[in-house]
């Protein structure tokens, strides 16, 4: 059997059954260009008065758009009424195929599921040939709100009574992932919230920074870090309740007093001297690596069942319950992230340490995570609370053995300590929460101060007023750059070059044209400089390829489109792109206008320049 | 259906219906008893009950066209998690697949053109509309459900009061779509689009442009340097707002919203999410008025889910016709049958079956 359908095969079949339009969604670009290719033997040809059809909608979208007009495709669709949809290809095309499927002139058209939502046109049937799609590097299972957001494009309002969404498998596919889709209920969404500088200068600029608080505060990412604070606090309402036994007898500390007595008794040594190596940040997250807590490890994640240490070194170790179902020991140190997730977990001192029925609950659980859980903040503290020995040591005498209180203490100490720990964790979990978004921007001012676009008072510098303007990624390189004078005398197509390798983020191979050396040389500097910047703010790939490419395209004003596309092997649409990117960070360096003239007027020719051929016909 | 009759609707549904209802709108219901779960799903829906009405009657329906009796989740059997998920043997002689499952003909029947109907706004349209006059608007609905029309009648309403209307949208490509529409509906001269270094008609009442341009304009003004007519603005459209979830942009529709003036309403136009209660709740929580949520989950095109074999044969997904809700498992025996060919037959022998 072969592995999947036969495009050709399958558009028949959906013909037959009357299933048409159909999208048909793939899992790459490549797979819809073969697609494509594989009608070229077929002997299918569309009746004259469609095939009229296609022609006049055409005509109608190369009126708007001339270079719809030279696609080489266009025999193609109109003989078979077929099409591919992809970021390959040109927006114009896309417009003209988007055009031609909502006049209802093609039976289909092959998308890629990555851009499921720039998909905007229905069909009666969508054809899904994979579970998983390419997320930077990694293949990820399709989430449920994807499946339906796929699935949606089928059945138009108005013009069909159900819409079909059909399963067509092809390797690797895996059918769960698809039926839960269908038949789930969409994730919940979490906030993305993070804090770049440009954001920072921005607010500062407008708000004193005493008021920057209260603005972060009003963010999604807080409103969403409340909810688990709130939560966290009805538990500590509840510990409270059950601390209410324990409380002072006849010292107020009687649960300090009580262990530090009980370590002396027992004649072991201090716990803390041993602890000395282990790293605050360890200790601090140690803390929350509870039984039931959800924690990633280096192959996937795993639901903590005991938290003890070592025999000999007493490192921090936990017990995980696996995905398989294995019980695996792991020192604390391997743990990777930390989630915000902890389900109940009815401890027991012995194998599996949890009852029989909390294992079964939790393995199921973990068969049940979404993909993505938020992280817990941990905060380090920064001076740690191990008791100085010296204190320790000249506790000798305690008045606990001959104390009333004594049968007591001894009786409830070890409920005692573990409700107070509890409390203690949460009200740093608390606290964390509270205060994370808060932490991350005062980490940013203190870049920014460093570099010199705020003042130690946090106000915008001379140099802090210009640069809030740049307001894309990699702001802090930019604008170091334009400090460092590294476009002085540049002219419009070396600073194009420069911008086009920042934008570009995407590391496929490929053939290009041949760099200048002027350019070669300032990618040079740009590279250094990114990589002194690495500590702040991540580099970009910066490759010379790319930036030959977009050089040629202004360096040289006879250049057509395609004799640009000829000069690479990098489809047009991404060539499209790569251009319409670097002219919106061009148009940024143009808001500098009155601080740097030269600059910006150098942008602004840029700009022009870029603006050609296919780059003039959208706004 | 006054809040006493949803109650007394809700208290003859089981347990399993509640926590259904409950998903994305209460907070850990798992934990909680019938009861409680009642209480906070009314609640949680008291501005919305007319949408928590619609998806109450929504499964409901969906029950009665599956008589079986509802199954357990299918749990890993305890530390046997590692083996795979068997396929029991014994279900042959249960009433649940005595019951025939659907057959092709009447999977495809009803396939076609509908009569044409003469255009009647939906009700959850009309509320989200009505609801607009007073205060903001989260709006999540499934694709294809006609948020559309919400975006442009609003617009008409905000424009017909001399008001500035904003609209934006996630990818420019989607921008320059919606500039041709807007632009054949409201008229060339009303509309204008914005990108990094261009404007066209920028003096228009309706401006398209990309969600992060919107932020830029708000930072300008936020400090002192107004291009836009911020003064006039009466409406916000965030349209695919779901976007916010997205790792990278997703800061920049926070971003808008917290910085959006508060005299302009917000309208939030979203595909299905898990949680609108919470991004509702978000915007009363620091906007002047309290947000209206209109949300359903039921797709106005009913839609179906087939399989079809490599070698051309297309059956039913799913045993029953319409896609049954909540039950993943409840697949078509013969697409049951000819995917576990195709794996076996496909899949390098000892790579395990996932
Ligand atoms: N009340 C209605 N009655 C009939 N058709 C409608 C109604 N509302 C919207 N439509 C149609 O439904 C289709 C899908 O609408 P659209 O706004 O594109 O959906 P989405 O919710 O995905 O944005 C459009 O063709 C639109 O004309």
């Amino acid at each position: 059997m072969p592995p999947s359908i036969h495009p050709v095969d399958l558009i028949a079949s959906l013909r037959q059954k009357h299933l048409t339009p159909a999208i048909v969604f793939l899992t790459s670009r490549r797979a819809c260009d073969e697609a494509m290719e594989s009608f070229d033997h077929a002997d299918i040809v569309l009746p004259p008065v469609r095939q009229d059809a296609i022609a006049a909608a055409l005509e109608r979208v190369i009126a708007q758009y001339p270079s719809v007009a030279e696609h080489p495709l266009i025999p193609t669709v109109q003989r078979i009424g077929v099409a591919a949809h992809h970021a390959g290809h040109l927006p114009s095309w896309k417009i003209a195929i988007e055009e031609l499927m909502r006049q209802g002139c093609l039976d289909a058209v092959f998308a890629t599921t990555t851009l499921a939502a720039g998909v905007d046109f229905p069909a009666r049937t969508v054809v899904i040939t994979q579970s998983s799609i390419r997320k930077s590097r990694d293949f990820t299972d399709l989430t449920i709100g994807e499946v339906q957001q796929i699935a949606g494009r089928a059945g138009r309002r108005g013009k069909d009574q159900v819409g079909f969404a059909v399963v067509t498998p092809s390797p690797y596919i895996d059918l769960g992932v698809l039926t839960k889709g269908f038949t789930g209920h969409p994730e919940s969404i979490d906030s993305q919230f993070s804090i770049s500088y440009p954001m920072v200068l921005n607010l500062l600029k407008a708000h004193p920074h005493e008021q920057i608080q209260a603005i972060l505060a009003k963010s999604f990412a807080q409103f969403q870090l409340n909810q688990r604070a709130e939560l966290l606090e009805r538990k500590l309402d509840g510990l409270h309740v059950q601390m209410e036994p324990f409380g002072p007898r006849v010292c107020t500390d009687w649960i300090s007093q009580w262990q530090t007595f009980d370590q002396v008794r027992r004649q072991r040594p201090q716990r803390h001297q041993i602890r000395r190596h282990e790293s605050p940040e360890l200790s601090a997250r140690f803390h929350f690596m509870t039984p039931g807590r959800v924690v990633g490890l280096a192959r996937g994640r795993g639901i903590v069942l005991r938290q003890y240490r070592s025999k000999g070194q007493k490192n921090p170790m936990i017990s995980v319950l696996r995905l398989d179902g294995a019980v695996t020991e792991c020192p604390a140190s391997n743990v990777g992230d930390i989630f915000d997730r902890i389900f109940e977990c009815d401890e027991t001192p012995a194998f599996p340490w949890c009852s029989a029925a909390a294992f079964d609950e939790l393995s199921y659980q973990l068969t049940e995570l979404p993909t993505r859980l938020p992280t817990l903040p941990i905060m380090v503290p920064k001076d740690s609370e191990v008791l100085p020995d010296a204190i320790v040591q000249s506790l000798g005498d305690f008045p606990c053995p001959s104390c009333p209180s004594r049968p007591a203490c001894q009786k409830d100490f070890a409920t005692a300590l573990r409700l107070r720990q509890e409390q203690h964790r949460h009200t740093k979990s608390i606290q964390a929460l509270r205060a994370s978004l808060w932490h991350r921007f005062q980490e940013r001012v203190e870049v920014l101060q460093k570099f010199g676009y705020l003042t130690p008072s946090a106000h915008l510098t001379d140099e802090g007023e210009w640069a809030r303007l740049i307001r894309i990624d990699h702001s802090l390189l930019i604008t170091e750059m334009i400090r460092a004078e590294a476009f002085t005398g540049a002219d419009p197509s070396l600073l194009t070059g420069v911008m086009a390798s920042i934008t570009h983020d995407d590391d496929r191979p490929g053939s290009f044209p041949r760099i200048s050396p002027g350019l070669s040389s300032l990618l040079g500097q740009v590279r250094k400089l990114a990589e002194s910047l690495s500590p702040y703010e991540d580099p970009p790939l910066l490759r010379a390829d790319v930036a030959a490419l977009a050089e040629r395209w202004i360096a040289d004003p006879t250049l057509t489109w395609i004799g640009l596309c000829r000069l690479t092997t990098m489809a047009e649409g991404d060539i499209y792109r790569l251009l319409a990117r670097t002219l919106e960070f061009l148009s940024q360096i143009h808001t500098l206008r009155a601080t740097h003239p030269g600059l910006a007027e150098t942008a602004s020719r840029a700009i022009a320049l870029i603006r050609r051929g296919v780059l003039e016909e959208l706004p | 259906m006054t809040i006493d009759e949803l109650e007394q609707l809700l208290v003859q549904q089981p347990v399993a219906v509640l926590h259904r209802l409950a998903r994305g709108r209460v907070h850990r219901h798992f934990r909680a008893g019938k009861r409680r779960l009642i209480e906070m799903i009314l609640q949680h829906s008291s501005q919305n009950l007319a949408g928590l009405e619609s998806d109450v009657q929504a499964l409901i329906a969906e029950r009665q066209s599956q008589p079986q009796p509802p199954q357990p989740p299918a749990r890993p059997a305890g530390r046997a998690a590692a083996s795979p998920p068997r396929r029991p043997a014994h279900r042959g002689g249960e009433p649940e697949s005595a019951e025939a499952a659907v057959s092709l003909a009447v999977w495809l029947e009803g396939i076609g053109v509908p009569a044409p109907q003469p255009f009647v706004p939906d009700p959850w349209q009309e509320e989200a509309l009505a609801a607009l006059d007073e205060t903001d608007v989260v709006v999540s609905v499934p694709t294809g459900s006609g948020k559309t029309y919400v975006a442009v009648e609003a617009a008409k309403r905000a424009i017909a009061h001399n008001q500035t209307v904003i609209y934006t949208s996630p990818l420019k490509a989607l921008s320059n779509t919606k500039y041709t529409e807007f632009s054949k509906i409201f008229g060339p001269d009303k509309v204008g689009i914005l990108t990094g270094d261009r404007q066209e008609n920028g003096q228009a009442p309706l401006l398209i442009m990309t969600t992060e341009i919107l932020r830029n304009l708000l930072y300008d003004a936020a400090s002192g340097e107004i291009d836009i007519r911020l003064d006039t603005l009466g409406l916000v459209i965030l349209d695919e707002s779901q976007y916010i979830a997205d790792p990278e942009r997703g800061v920049v529709w926070e971003e808008t919203i917290i910085f959006c003036p508060s005299q302009a309403k917000l309208l939030l136009l979203s595909a299905s999410i898990g949680n609108p209660q919470d991004i509702a709740d978000w915007l009363t929580s620091i906007r002047p008025t309290t947000c209206r949520l209109v949300r359903h989950s039921k797709r106005t095109v009913p839609l179906r889910a087939g399989y079809l074999h490599p070698n051309g044969k297309l059956v039913p997904l799913f045993k029953t016709a319409a896609i049954p809700s909540g039950h993943a498992g409840h697949l078509h025996p013969e697409a049951k049958r000819l995917f576990f060919e195709y794996e076996e037959e496909t899949l390098p022998s000892g790579r395990p079956r996932r």
